[in-house]
């Protein structure tokens, strides 16, 4: 492959620079930025066509901006995309070597079958005809539910789409992705509180704050996010930090509150009190445009920053110090991520977060608000379109009110659609998710409650990874379980390894995404236009091609595509754009193409648009953006500006009055949801055919102006209150503190029978396995890796930086235990004990560093590779295992479930180290027992 | 005019991302092992946790040439890069030993057994100098570690570019009247 284009003397490349560029040809691109300039010209040398396209990187949610530098058809080179207005072509290692993950002789080359004990080459005819023999040879004996289909937030917007329309095509609610096990307690929590369960701002607008509080870890999970929290530290910004562990952004932090993972809540209600004991609550605020503030200031008043300290660790002291901080620095932005979503307390959490904002009266405004970061380049996208068991795209749902709107738009009868599905119960009952999903398959052998005609027993994994759930022996043991598996991916994912079985599974080579145009959207709501870079290398497809192709095979093709003339747009403006209303996702593609032409006119500090055709717009024209005149809404809920400009109100989400009689209208101009002509009702969002013009002339949010909720009377905890983690290393505060009762889960939650209380009664009061396992596990990323790491793990570039997987110990810790840095040590833990599998372990590095306190042990989770000290690298196809292989931190994550999301808890859990090979005699007994 | 790198020690903003590192061996496509650039970081987890980013710093008397026994390190006129020419390096690994900053990288098992040398060249020339007619790269010193910089803690370019990038930073500071937020635990 070339190396270069310029294949000339240097000077002789500046004069052709200078004499075919000229101002005219470059102007579009030119913009100062750092300390070089870089003029991105297609230049045209001996033959070779070199050109550069603007396309967005595949990893984290920050959405940054790349210049894919293509030859002769070949992706050759990167170059950082000067004007873009998230990042300025700022790059972290992920998005700096995505050529390599791309042009990998690693990455699945055709559909693979194995076949007794063997993988073979099969032909793409060939294998979604077996699928789909499959598919409905099982509808035909178990039923349309007997199918779990695990969608991706790694593909475009129109992508996760369909698969949300291919399930709801096959009859099924058994379809779930990423966000469950990632921020679907933030759309519980957030939505619960005011309405949208999406980051308020934007990365942008980070640079506006003047205090931050982070609760997670963004300088390794989101690097480029920092160039804007510089800018804000830069204009004098404090930057607080609340981690279990010392960590990167903790480093870089002024304040740091190092809790026990899975307190979020007593330290903020710490920091809460100071607040109103001091009256630092921006009273106006609270009386305009909030409900229940004596409901959450009663329980506040529980947690004085000494009772705080007593369970968070956190010296009251600092508790003080920080509530000081952030309200003599007014705005502040909160900013989080999976280390508070990932507990069974997780939605409260989240609120947790939100009734601090909204005390500071730092809500809703710009440099304020709650940033939540989400984790995939797309999962805002893919949440937002409903690849979830409880809803249909853009929030409906699950009603028949919802099934009814979304069959008008795909131009299908509800009947119809009411027939695919096994009952009308189960097409109105929520399905599987991510979470549990392997419960449902191994039921029989567990014994536990389903909520379903059968077990599942085939899966459909269409871009995710197995190392991110919970629980990696029950996940093997539901991998062999299946009568089939399919797993479409560019790499070949650990689940097509993990499981010990000799067939039934069949593998399809997706390509990557800069090989498929598309939307995506990140964190911040903004759509961005993803171009297509290279056709699809080897025989891989796009994932729209396949669903549709899969969708001919098993007979409903003509229905499923009947809207679609044009692919990839039409999918977006046929039907995402005419039927997601409720979250108004209604950008259409040209606008959104039209911006990432006209990329330097947006202002990096509002990202408005100043002059030019887009004049007025925000970047991404991030939801809700009511019609094709609609700038976007950066920041959500802003009341001081008129709804043309992005302006709106909390959600009246809940009616007109609270239960307790006082109104839930806002304050300032309140009104209900507005049917299109203006009359109170929810026609705003059911009608397929209005643009809102006359509301949004009249200044009327169509959802109306409500009040955010401090008590939200619908959750099990109407204001958070402290659980401790069901496996705890404090059983004293688990008395005083008690995770949920079993019967808050109903008899199944989402069709599987959950437990709470119970197993912390079991496990922590009468096995007392915290004095086997006295170490508190929490997990986490490494920059140089993403998600399930199939493709970070494969890329030569990133795996040099960061080849290993490690136990993170602190010093006291490994020295009473004798070990060593670098040592190979075994992390133990008193998992699978539903299948009587009571001694989970895994072999790791060690890690000897003060980032974790004593007590603690991080855990990255990015590895697969090998399983319970034992490698199964041999069971991959040839020539497509990872470089570089690792135990998964998942296997021995502790058992707990949120009772609003079935969220996973991975975040605090017990276990113990112990050198290679070397199994305690607390362990041994605790398992014979 | 002479090219550099700076680290803006002032205010040490590096997280240690990697972009540099990864889009360094991305566009000058380095084999394992060499690194023109690598960020080092010094008490990890520790308060004074400290990122550095080490390039070549195209030294203006840079000891590695004047060791080299077969001149096949030289520093440009120009802009004062230095260049290693891969046709008479002999991998004798002396510029290794006099380097103060451990730019000299040489690929993985070929110290001391005649592989040849590479170095961080301001992206000017990639790892393989040469384009299949035999032609040297010559591309323009736009070094891509500093410009894919999140944080803007790695700077390149000429003195003044430098200097009115720190004047910018540090005026910008002192125009808002702010100061550092000083906290004593």
């Amino acid at each position: 492959m070339a190396l270069s284009a310029m294949k000339m003397k240097r000077r002789s490349f500046l004069k052709l620079a200078a004499a075919a560029g000229g101002a005219a040809t470059l102007g579009k691109y030119f913009k100062y930025s750092g300390v070089e300039l870089f003029e991105p010209v297609a230049a045209q040398e001996g033959g070779e066509k070199v050109e550069l396209i603007k396309t967005i990187c595949i990893h984290c949610s920050v959405g940054c901006g790349i210049l894919a530098k293509v030859a002769n058809g070949q992706l050759v080179d990167i170059e950082p995309w000067e004007n873009h207005p998230i990042n300025r072509g700022r790059l972290c290692s992920k998005g700096a070597s995505i050529p390599a993950s791309i042009n990998n002789d690693r990455r699945l080359k055709y559909p693979m079958k194995k076949e007794g004990g063997k993988w073979r080459k099969i032909s793409w005819e060939e294998a979604l005809t077996e699928i789909a023999n499959k598919m409905l040879e099982i509808r035909e004996k178990y039923g349309p539910d007997a199918i779990f289909f695990a969608g991706s937030a790694h593909v475009s917007n129109e992508a996760a789409y369909l698969q949300r329309k291919f399930m709801a095509f096959w009859g099924s609610n058994n379809i779930d992705h990423q966000a469950r096990i990632c921020h679907s307690t933030t759309v519980a929590g957030l939505g619960n509180t005011w309405g949208y369960g999406a980051q308020t701002n934007n990365f942008n607008d980070m640079r506006h704050a003047k205090s931050i509080i982070f609760f997670s870890n963004p300088a390794e999970a989101h690097p480029v996010s920092f160039y804007h929290i510089y800018k804000a530290k830069q204009r004098g910004a404090v930057l607080i930090c609340a981690d279990p562990r010392f960590s990167r952004t903790a480093a870089q932090s002024d304040l740091h509150l190092q809790f026990r993972p899975g307190t979020d809540i007593p330290l903020v209600w710490g920091i809460c009190y100071e607040l109103i004991t001091n009256g630092w609550v921006d009273e106006e605020f609270i009386r305009l445009r909030t409900h229940g503030y004596e409901y959450v200031k009663e329980v506040i008043l529980q947690y004085p920053p000494e009772v705080a300290e007593e369970i968070t660790g956190v010296p009251a002291e600092k508790i003080k110090l920080a509530a000081k901080l952030l309200a003599e620095n007014r705005p502040g932005t909160l900013q989080y991520a999976m280390g508070a979503t990932q507990h069974e307390v997780g939605t409260h959490n989240i609120r947790a977060f939100a009734i601090l904002q909204l005390l500071l009266g730092n809500a809703a405004k710009s440099g304020g608000g709650v940033n939540a970061f989400r984790g995939h380049d797309n999962v805002q996208g893919a949440t937002d379109l409903g690849v979830l068991s409880n809803t249909l795209p853009s929030y409906y749902g699950l009603s028949e009110g919802a099934w009814k709107h979304w069959a008008k738009v795909w131009g299908v009868d509800y009947e119809w659609l009411q027939g695919r599905f096994a009952s009308k119960e189960l097409m109105q009952a929520k399905g599987a998710t991510m979470s549990r999903w392997r419960d449902l398959v191994l039921a029989e052998e567990t014994g536990d409650k389903i909520g379903q005609p059968t077990p599942i027993k085939m899966a459909i994994f269409w871009g995710h990874s197995t190392p991110s759930q919970a629980g990696t022996y029950l996940v093997k043991k539901a991998l062999e379980k299946l009568e089939m598996l399919v797993i479409v991916d560019p790499y070949v994912e650990s689940a097509a390894a993990l499981p010990e079985r000799d067939d039934g599974i069949i593998l399809l080579p997706a390509c990557t995404n800069w090989e498929y145009p598309g939307t995506v959207t990140n964190s911040s709501r903004q759509v961005q236009w993803r171009n297509k870079v290279i056709d699809p290398l080897y025989d891989s497809k796009p994932d729209v091609e396949i669903l549709i192709a899969l969708a001919h095979k098993l007979g409903f093709g003509e229905e499923f595509t009947k809207n679609f003339k044009k692919l990839p747009e039409d999918i977006y403006d046929k039907e995402i754009r005419v039927g997601a209303r409720v979250i108004a996702m209604r950008q259409s593609t040209w606008r959104l193409k039209r911006q990432q032409e006209y990329d330097y006119v947006f202002n990096i500090e509002t990202l408005r648009a100043e002059g030019g055709p887009c004049d007025g717009e925000y970047w991404g024209l991030p939801w809700p953006c009511w019609n094709d005149e609609h700038p976007g809404t950066p920041i959500l809920y802003r009341n001081e500006i008129p709804v043309a400009e992005g302006g709106h109100d909390f959600r009246a989400k809940w009616g007109t009055k609270a239960p307790d009689g006082k109104t839930l209208l806002s304050g300032i101009n309140g009104h209900a949801e507005l049917n299109p002509d203006g009359t109170p009702g929810p026609g705003w969002k059911l009608d397929l055919t209005t643009d809102y013009k006359k509301l949004i002339a009249a200044n009327k949010v169509p959802y109306g102006r409500g009040r955010a909720r401090f008590w939200a009377w619908n959750l099990p905890d109407p204001v958070p209150v402290h659980r401790e983690p069901v496996w705890t290393p404090r059983p004293e505060l688990a008395r005083k503190y008690p995770t949920f009762e079993d019967k808050v889960y109903g008899e199944t939650h989402f069709r599987i029978e959950t437990k709470g209380r119970s197993i912390q009664e079991q496990d922590i009061f009468e096995k007392e396995i915290h004095k086997a396992y006295p170490l508190v596990f929490t997990s986490g990323r490494q920059v140089e890796h993403q998600g399930g790491g199939a493709m970070t793990r494969a890329n030569p570039i990133l795996v040099e930086l960061q080849p290993d997987m490690y136990v993170e110990i602190n010093p006291k810790d490994a020295n009473d235990r004798g070990i060593k840095d670098g040592d190979v040590v075994w992390v133990h833990t008193y998992r699978g004990y539903e299948l009587g599998h009571y001694r989970s372990r895994i072999q790791v590095k060690a890690k000897v560093t003060r980032r974790v306190p004593p007590g603690v042990v991080f855990l990255p989770f990015h590895w697969a590779g090998m399983f319970e000290t034992v490698e199964y690298t041999q069971r991959f196809p040839e020539g497509t295992k990872p470089i570089v292989i690792g135990e998964c931190a998942n296997t021995i994550s502790p058992p707990g479930w949120a009772p609003e999301t079935q969220m996973q808890t991975t975040k605090s859990g017990l276990c113990e180290v112990t050198k290679a090979g070397v199994i305690p005699e607390a362990i041994e007994r605790l398992a014979k027992a | 005019m002479p090219k550099k790198f700076l680290l803006d020690m002032y205010v040490n903003r590096c997280l240690r991302c990697g972009g540099c590192m990864a889009v360094c061996k991305t566009h000058n496509r380095t084999p394992e092992g060499v690194h023109r650039i690598r960020v080092i970081t010094f008490d990890e987890g520790e308060p004074t946790e400290t990122n550095m980013p080490m390039p070549c710093l195209h030294c203006n008397e840079p000891p590695c040439m004047y060791v080299c026994p077969t001149k096949a390190i030289y520093k440009r006129k120009e802009d004062g890069i230095v260049l290693v020419n891969k046709d008479t390096c002999i991998g004798c690994g002396y510029c290794l030993m006099a380097c103060p900053f451990g730019a000299p990288q040489f690929e993985k098992g070929t110290f001391g057994n005649r592989g040849k040398m590479d170095k961080c060249t301001f992206c000017v020339e990639p790892y393989e100098q040469k384009d299949e007619q035999g032609r040297l790269i010559q591309r323009e010193p736009k070094p891509r570690c500093a410009m894919v910089c999140a944080t803007g803690h790695l700077l390149a370019g000429d003195a003044d570019e430098i200097s009115a990038k720190l004047r910018e930073r540090v005026g910008y500071r002192m125009s808002r009247g702010v100061e550092k937020t000083f906290l004593t635990f």
